[in-house]
């Protein structure tokens, strides 16, 4: 009996806690687990597809800056004639 | 796994340096381009490239430290080393500016009437919104300083507080500088004058902006247990960031907006 009351003292408290409380929980275990698994992968992707997205987002984006860029200076470098 | 017979850290092989370097082309050619050819799609695309490498590559970092553990003590010391040279080259970057001030200023030429400040110039009242600048710059210092103490003492509600406190300093700066320069008499046009007022500042303000960014992020890392009482490095580059970022501007008051009216 004693217990049951000690028991539904417990339950309340937590139930208190986690609505009283919006509280962020503490991931950082999980992603050293995530980022230390030995799976060969460089750190700028080891996070997983979301990070292989952004890279191929930014390298699409410096493949073509760079090709522009040498357009864009060869076409300034000679100027159309009127 | 191979065994390193020395401390340092041998990151894994990246792309963001190249990113960042070709973001940084692209952003120094657009703005040719732009002048010249009034094309913007150049610098846009740099500036775009340059946020991506940044977010990405200070990711890695923290990838590296608060995850995989790399930032030993050794390696940490590397790290306060780099970020003790970063802010010195900064100092000089300033340095040049006020230097730029003070050929102007200590020696006026005729053009501008033989007087500092030039002729025709009605400078801003260095004891209104300056000097509440100068307060809520200070009092950020003190913020910082009780956010690190938080963090250190394990206290992680006050460290939340103070830091969030600090950052909407820096945002009530900003703004109040905006308001400024909307309000103010004369233009970056104006002569030495304006140049040396719009420049320096520009370049502080500049400053504060980035300082409050990494402010939050700092925030953001704290929010989600990145820092430990004993090593949270990121913060400390941020408020020594920061307590640079004050010392220019208290530079700038007593220079520009206090002697300089």
């Amino acid at each position: 009996m004693y217990r049951q009351l000690m028991g539904l003292q417990q339950l309340s408290r937590r139930t208190f806690a986690s609505s009283a409380r919006r509280q962020i929980e503490n991931t950082v275990k999980e992603k050293q687990k995530l980022f230390q698994e030995d799976n060969g992968l460089p750190i700028h992707l080891k996070g997983g597809s979301k990070d292989a997205l952004l890279y191929r987002a930014t390298i699409t984006l410096t493949v073509f800056g760079a090709a522009y860029v040498v357009y864009e200076l060869f076409s300034a470098a000679m100027p159309k004639k009127t | 796994m191979a065994h390193q017979a020395h401390p340092y850290h041998m990151v894994d092989p990246s792309p963001w340096p190249l990113t960042g370097a070709i973001a940084a082309l692209l952003m120094t050619s657009g703005l040719a381009t732009w002048f010249h050819f009034q094309s913007t799609v150049l610098m846009t695309l740099g500036t775009a490239l340059l946020l991506l490498t940044m977010y990405q590559w200070w990711r890695d970092i923290i990838r590296e430290g608060t995850f995989q553990g790399h930032h030993t003590p050794p390696v940490q010391k590397g790290l306060r080393f780099g970020m003790i040279l970063f802010i010195t080259s900064e100092v000089f970057f300033f340095l040049g500016f006020f230097w730029a001030f003070y050929h102007a200023s200590l020696a006026p030429t005729p053009e501008l009437g033989g007087c500092w400040p030039p002729t025709g110039v009605s400078t801003l009242d260095p004891f209104e919104v300056p000097l509440l600048n100068t307060a809520v710059l200070l009092a950020s210092g003190v913020t910082v300083t009780w956010a690190h103490h938080s963090i250190m003492e394990g206290e992680r509600k006050q460290a939340v507080h103070s830091l969030g406190l600090t950052i909407l300093l820096g945002f009530y700066f900003t703004f109040l500088q905006g308001l400024e320069y909307y309000e103010a008499p004369f233009t970056i046009a104006d002569g030495v004058y304006g140049s040396t007022f719009f420049v320096a500042t520009g370049f502080h303000g500049l400053h504060v902006i980035i300082g409050s960014t990494f402010l939050a992020v700092c925030l953001y890392r704290q929010v989600r247990y990145h820092f430990t009482s004993e090593h949270h490095f990121g913060f400390e580059a941020a408020a020594w960031y920061w307590h640079f970022v004050d010392v220019v501007w208290l530079f700038l008051y007593i220079s520009i907006y206090w002697w300089g009216s």
